[in-house]
């Protein structure tokens, strides 16, 4: 082979290791998009029947903001909660499988992700059994009085937020294990060394090493959190229902395309926004490489 | 440099530690004054980390107490104790910069104005300018001085080093060796520096404790350790030994005469460990010298005949093996001056030795001869 | 020769990416074509007579089955038997939404589905129709339709000639409740504003069914309303979201909810009670005085189907009164065929007096089927309700 030829291929070599992924992602990922987008920019009075033109309706977007932007807060208010929720729980628990479970961790981490194993629907359908009105846990609420004698669980904000963070718990719980699992103890023990207390220590050295994991697991369960519409369908009422069931009713009950495109366009920047404002502030100063 | 107000030695007494039926520190008992530069010597295994990470209070003794001066700190937390470490693997925090790094004890401790004492420890460890880099920025030497710095800053009574040289080359680690003795110098801060390279050992420290299987063997200052072992290990672990079986019946005037291999010798009794039954007669490679002939070998010295089976050169010296007539093998080693002669390999040789330089160790009874050999690095004892 | 490995260059990937995004953009087109088709423009053959081959897409568990052999299908074995038609049958349609999100694309642009008869509600039938997307069947070829077809479901204004759409099971949208979490429940009125149902009340999400419901409460019509009269009842409606009366909107899921008694009282489906209540007797349909739903699924052949022929023989085949009431012996819902109850007797005589599969002339007259919207009613009452129940 001629020194030439080898040059050229090294040189082809990385885009070629990217070409299929970037061509699945053009085919299956942006041109949808790109459809998508355009869809947002219907004429808002086409109909299935007579066929939409494509009129630069930019106007959709406030009118599906105006419409819907209730729902929208709704979507990042429950996704908020709930993350703050799973973080409560979901740190702990990585902690301890990471660092105390011993021989029990493998088996932990099976726990941890079995539920992945059952559809994201019956799990979900599960949770209304539990959080029945004549079911054990309502029952223990109202007698215990944190619930009113005719309070209820399903059908109120709680329920969804409990269902999000049931249902994307795993999703943040394994990155922050992985990364809290490599954590050096050796570093733990040198923060010991120099006067960190237990509490110093986490906050000093455990916390901001596993950063890279706890960002991950954020997004993770942050983003379809916000998206969802699966908990709000089955758990909430329609004062629960978040952006998702909006989208999923423009596109399959009401047919209107421009709308549901628009919502979904907007939704999309919301996140990118949030995430965006999130990387910037948790991101490139505290991530250490 | 600020001093510690109220001094102290730093004392083990009757300290142990068993992990499940491995007893990995047996009944140490020792004294490391204030201000001394310590070094705990041993091979891999005999217990010396697992002792100093019960001074720094990683690891809870099974028994026994740790004291500085008349403090008992044997059961504080580590962060509790005036004690800091220098870790095997550095263990710097990586998502902190060095100033930050070397910053972690003072702020931990309630702090604020850390700028200065951070600048001038920086110094201290010639690193001045380095403060904004990230540890993995740095290089395995520079890393070193930053966990250096890291523990020196906080001025504890006692500075705790885990063979913090280990992970450097032999140029980089022969250089922090002299830097580190200046430093302690500097500061008069005790240091308790833990390694398995017994040249380290004696380049630093004032005393060294030489430790096998969770025991101490032998305490003192390198040179006299070395000039006169108290054990068969510490002959062979800190620098060479030839060791020959003998038997020994007693003293005769101010000499102990011994039998080795039908062989008559003797020495000064105050060169004896041991004075009857099982010994080992013991002398340095660079103690035993060669002759050709009867007549060459100097009035007052000792000797026995072999022949040369291996002579490298390796610059300052040559190393060569003696086989002797009874098919043992000695070490010499002779200094290349120029003064001596070389012999071949095949040569008929007469080993001698002056007898105030040989000494005389108990011996298990049945233990073969210790030849000091080629070998580089004596075997661990325990594991 | 060493050529050291070249990392990727932002300017390459930017490059590709922009070429992706023009090749996306030219795709992604300039809006939709109209998806309606006529009759004159999407013109299908009819190869019945050269293939004995019929391709048949249904709901799950909406054709009777053999209980000591789920493999065998009574009558649609026996159909197979008489005329020599192969059928191929199929479970595939869970969701009148999701069966039109699957098919669109082929319908819009006259393409074949591959299927002779679909089942569909008789909403989305009534879309398909208008979309022009359906099949006349010829009323010679079907006579037992003619002659058959519960008066209540003829003449619907989506299929005024009855050669569109036939029904094939119906079904009546009224309240429901479970008797051992309250009492018993008998308007709609009751259902929006007792008190005690407070946060125990679900409605479908179906529009049609509950907003036909309300606009009967309010003495109008589902089959013949004003704008104005929609736009009360959803006011009425929206009063008792806001309210916090009605827990959340449902399809087919309430069914549990009412069983455990989560829910108290509802806007409900007849097979679904017919089901609960054999199970728990406290669990009771009711018929309000001012009025039911009545809606039906109906079997449709689509455009470009082969085999049309086929398709009128084996609609006409399920009419036959016979085999009309085995089939409603097995799914329980509403039977369309007049005569099938009489057969019913000889099968089960229970099943024969029970007013939600042979309902009497009494309770159909209180049925409706709501009105035929045209696509920009639909879509305006769709937003509206939508809206209400908080998508």
């Amino acid at each position: 082979m001629s020194p030439v030829t080898t040059s050229a291929r090294r040189r082809l070599l990385p885009y070629l290791l990217v070409l299929p992924g970037a061509a699945w992602l053009g085919v299956f990922f942006v041109v949808p998009l790109l459809q998508l987008g355009a869809a947002s920019l219907y004429d808002p009075t086409g109909s299935l029947s007579t066929g939409y033109a494509l009129t630069w309706a930019f106007g959709n977007y406030p009118a599906v903001l105006q419409a819907y932007w209730p729902q929208l807060a709704r979507s990042f208010g429950y996704a908020a909660a709930a993350l703050a929720l799973a973080l409560l729980l979901g740190y702990p628990l990585a902690y301890a499988i990471a660092r105390k479970a011993g021989r029990w961790k493998n088996l932990l981490l099976v726990c941890v992700v079995a539920p992945m194993f059952t559809s994201f629907l019956v799990r979900t359908l599960a949770w209304k059994t539990i959080l029945s009105d004549h079911g054990w846990l309502v029952g223990l609420l109202r007698d215990v009085h944190l619930l009113g004698p005719n309070g209820r669980l399903l059908a109120t904000p709680v329920a969804v937020v409990l269902g999000l963070t049931y249902n994307f718990l795993p999703l943040l719980v394994l990155p922050l294990y992985a990364s809290l699992e490599r954590l050096d103890h050796r570093l733990l023990e040198a923060a010991g060394d120099l006067y960190a207390s237990g509490v110093q220590t986490f906050r000093r050295v455990t916390l901001p090493l596993s950063m890279p994991g706890l960002i991950a697991g954020t997004l993770l369960f942050f983003i379809p959190a916000t998206g969802d519409y699966i908990n709000a369908e089955l758990l909430g009422s329609p004062n629960e229902y978040m952006v998702g069931n909006v989208i999923d009713s423009a596109f399959l009950v009401r047919l209107d395309y421009p709308q549901g495109a628009a919502l979904s366009f907007l939704l999309m920047a919301a996140i990118l926004a949030v995430v965006v404002g999130y990387l910037r502030r948790a991101g490139t100063d505290e991530v250490w490489r | 440099m600020r001093q510690e107000s109220p001094a102290g030695d730093l004392r083990l007494a009757n300290l142990t530690k068993r992990f499940g039926a491995l007893t990995a520190v047996d009944d140490v008992d020792l004294t490391v004054p204030q201000g001394s530069f310590f070094a705990l010597l041993g091979p891999s295994g005999c217990g010396k980390t697992t002792t100093l990470r019960m001074v720094a209070g990683l690891e809870e003794p099974t028994s026994g107490q740790v004291l500085l001066g008349d403090r008992d700190i044997t059961r504080l937390r580590p962060y509790q104790r005036p004690v800091n470490t220098v870790f095997q693997s550095y263990a710097l925090f990586p998502h902190l910069d060095v100033a930050e790094n070397v910053a972690f004890g003072l702020r931990r401790r309630g702090i604020r104005t850390v700028d200065e004492q951070v600048r001038r420890m920086l110094s201290l460890v010639r690193l001045d300018g380095h403060d904004r880099r990230r540890p993995a920025q740095l290089s395995g030497g520079q890393q070193q001085r930053v966990a250096l710095a890291r523990a020196l800053v906080n001025h504890p009574q006692v500075l705790l080093l885990d063979e913090p040289l280990g992970a450097l080359d032999l140029t980089l680690r022969r250089r922090m060796q002299l830097e580190l003795k200046r430093i302690q110098t500097e500061v008069g801060i005790t240091f308790v520096h833990v390694t398995h390279d017994q040249e380290e050992a004696m380049t630093m420290a004032d005393t060294v404790a030489v430790m096998n299987a969770g025991r101490i063997e032998q305490l003192g200052a390198p040179a006299d350790s070395y000039e006169f072992p108290a054990t068969a290990f510490v002959a062979t672990f800190l620098g060479r030994s030839n060791l020959l079986a003998a038997e020994a019946a007693g003293r005769v005037g101010a000499d102990v005469p011994v039998t080795a291999h039908g062989a008559r010798f003797s020495l000064p009794a105050d060169r004896a460990r041991s004075d009857r039954g099982a010994v080992y007669l013991g002398v340095r490679p660079e103690k035993l010298h060669l002759a050709g002939s009867a007549d060459q070998v100097p009035h007052g010295h000792q000797h026995l005949d072999g022949v040369v089976t291996d002579a490298s050169n390796v610059g300052v010296s040559t190393q060569y093996l003696i086989r002797t007539g009874w098919g043992g093998e000695l070490a010499a080693f002779a200094a290349n001056n120029g003064l001596g002669r070389r012999f071949p390999v095949g040569a008929s040789v007469l080993a001698h030795w002056d007898p105030r330089h040989a000494f005389l160790l108990p011996r298990e009874p049945g233990a073969a001869d210790r030849s000091a050999g080629l070998r580089d690095e004596p075997t661990p004892v325990s594991s | 020769m060493r050529v050291p490995s070249q990392p990727l260059r932002r300017r390459g990937l930017l490059t590709g990416a922009a070429a992706l995004l023009a090749a996306g953009g030219t795709l992604a087109g300039c809006g939709t074509r109209a998806a309606t088709q006529t009759e004159t423009g999407c013109r299908s053959e009819d190869r019945s007579t050269a293939e004995q081959k019929l391709t048949f897409s249904n709901w799950p568990q909406y054709l009777d089955v053999d209980e000591s052999d789920p493999a065998k299908r009574p009558t649609l074995d026996a159909f197979v038997a008489r005329t020599g038609i192969q059928v191929t049958y199929t479970e595939d349609i869970n969701d009148n939404n999701e069966f039109l999100g699957k098919v669109q694309q082929q319908l819009a642009s006259c393409r074949s589905i591959d299927r002779d008869i679909i089942v569909l509600s008789d909403w989305m039938a009534a879309r398909m129709i208008r979309l022009g997307w359906i099949q006349q069947l010829d009323p010679a070829r079907i006579p037992n339709v003619t002659a058959n077809l519960l008066p209540s479901l003829r003449d619907r204004s989506f299929d005024p000639q009855n050669r569109l759409a036939v029904p094939w099971q119906a079904g009546l949208a009224g309240l429901a409740y479970n008797g051992s979490v309250t009492r018993e429940i008998r308007t709609v009125d009751e259902l929006l504003t007792r008190p005690d149902l407070k946060g125990r009340v679900t409605a479908l999400s179906e529009m049609r069914d509950t907003m036909g419901l309300l606009l009967q409460s309010n003495g109008h019509d589902p089959a013949n309303f004003t704008p104005a009269q929609f736009d009360d009842a959803l006011a009425k409606l929206k009063k008792a979201v806001d309210s916090g009366q009605i827990r959340r909107f449902t399809g087919n899921d309430y069914t549990p909810e009412l069983a455990r008694g989560d829910i108290a009282a509802c806007v409900a489906w007849s097979g679904d009670v017919i089901q609960l209540s054999a199970e728990n007797e406290k669990i009771r349909f009711v018929s309000p005085e001012s009025g039911l739903l009545l809606y039906s699924d109906d079997t449709l052949v689509p455009n470009r189907a082969t085999h049309k022929g086929h398709a009128e023989t084996l609609i006409n085949y399920y009419y036959e009164p016979a085999v009309a009431a085995r089939l409603a012996a097995y799914v329980n819902y509403i039977c369309p065929v007049r005569g099938a109850q009489a057969e019913m007797e000889k099968i089960d005589p229970e099943l024969a007096t029970n007013p939600l599969i042979f309902p009497g002339e009494d309770l159909l007259r209180k049925a409706t089927v709501f009105m035929a919207l045209d696509e920009r009613q639909e879509r305006a009452y769709e937003s509206r309700f939508q809206q209400v129940i908080g998508a």
